[in-house]
């Protein structure tokens, strides 16, 4: 209770930083409401790498030299997302035919480097298309095991979201964030192709926030320091 | 038709500048006529001569934040932009008329950043998660 109590307080704190003072209007040009959003986060932490005040000496300009080399893996992963399809149930008739949409000629995945891949050993971002059923979990996770880090799932579809339609069905997993931790969910029933599209954007922007070297270097500086790994792992 | 006379005319039309920006931005060279500009600054811009673009091309916006996507552009505009009005809502008698004061600003989807929508529950959790106690041996 005392933590759903401090998360309901949390969120109506997120919703007032967010408004400007004074009234409705939340946005200037000169500060869009993404940089006004993105204080204090992960990505911020990536564009403005600090290195001055309390570092260790001997340590110079690592987390410079870490943050763009998280910046280059981000780039080039986010430039080659190769998705593997989990295409189940209703999906073989429906959603998967929406994943074609997106793979074929009008929302072209292959200007954004997607490409289809049939093996899990050879992709980076499962798409969970469809029911997921109890006699199909099992599966679903053994292919999710075979995928090499690092890795991504996408949820498409009501179904996979949360059970959908079949919700109540004996048979049927209430959603696949059940079986493997999820990233991004495709609302829609089925959704559409750009949605699907979307959702892949927005797995582009998840790529680009990490900041494993940075963390990495955070761990390592724990041997040094206690404080220093406290500002890192904020 | 795309064309290497259209490249260079539209090089010729937007400038050095504004075409750099566009290789960084819609990879193309495109050039037409300035349609408005939004509140959040991303600009619209159409062509119509076919000798120029093709169908589903002829309406573009040039955002004005660099990581840009769909949702910034705000629903009087997509409207526009995916030709479901025929006029920019800066000239749309009906769409200048159905602006209300009581309306909400437009927010663009801040999905993975800190200002997300995250839901919260206010009932009892129906699921306890398992928490494994290890009963002491005899």
């Amino acid at each position: 209770m005392q933590l759903l109590k401090r998360s309901a307080a949390a969120n109506s704190a997120r919703r007032v930083a967010l408004r400007a003072p004074g009234s409705v209007a939340c946005f200037s040009p000169a500060e869009p409401i993404t940089t006004l959003a993105q204080r204090g986060s992960n990505q911020l932490s990536l564009e403005t790498p600090q290195n001055k005040a309390g570092a260790a000496e001997s340590t110079g300009c690592a987390e410079y030299v870490l943050s763009t080399l998280d910046k280059v893996a981000n780039w080039a992963r986010q430039g080659s997302m190769w998705p593997m399809t989990f295409g189940i149930c209703p999906g073989l008739l429906v959603v998967q035919v929406e994943m074609m949409h997106m793979a074929a000629a009008r929302y072209d995945q292959d200007r954004l480097g997607v490409v289809f891949r049939a093996s899990p050993r050879q992709s980076d971002i499962m798409i969970v298309a469809g029911t997921l059923t109890n006699k199909m979990a099992p599966a679903l996770r053994k292919v999710y095991d075979q995928m090499p880090e690092p890795r991504w799932v996408i949820s498409m579809g009501s179904c996979a979201n949360g059970g959908g339609y079949y919700h109540y069905s004996y048979s049927v997993v209430r959603g696949c964030d059940r079986i493997v931790p999820v990233d991004i969910y495709v609302p829609g029933c089925p959704p559409t192709a750009e949605a699907l599209l979307y959702g892949m954007l927005q797995l582009q922007r998840k790529m680009r926030r990490s900041r494993k070297t940075v963390l990495w270097y955070g761990d390592w500086l724990v041997l040094f320091s206690a404080d220093e790994h406290n500002r890192y792992r904020k | 038709m795309p064309s290497l006379q259209r490249y260079l005319r539209s090089i010729y039309r937007v400038g050095i500048r504004a075409w750099w920006r566009q290789l960084q931005y819609i990879s193309d060279a495109k050039s037409g006529r300035f349609v408005g500009q939004d509140k959040f600054g991303n600009k619209y811009f159409e062509n119509y001569n076919a000798e120029e673009e093709v169908p589903g091309r002829q309406r573009w916006v040039d955002f004005s934040q660099h990581t840009y996507h769909a949702s910034q552009v705000p629903p009087e505009w997509h409207s526009w932009i995916s030709h479901i009005r025929k006029d920019p809502p800066t000239e749309d008698a009906l769409m200048i008329a159905s602006q209300r004061p009581w309306q909400q600003p437009w927010t663009e989807n801040l999905t993975g950043t800190r200002g997300a929508y995250k839901p919260y529950n206010t009932v009892a959790p129906k699921i306890r998660a398992w928490e494994p106690k290890i009963a002491p041996r005899a």
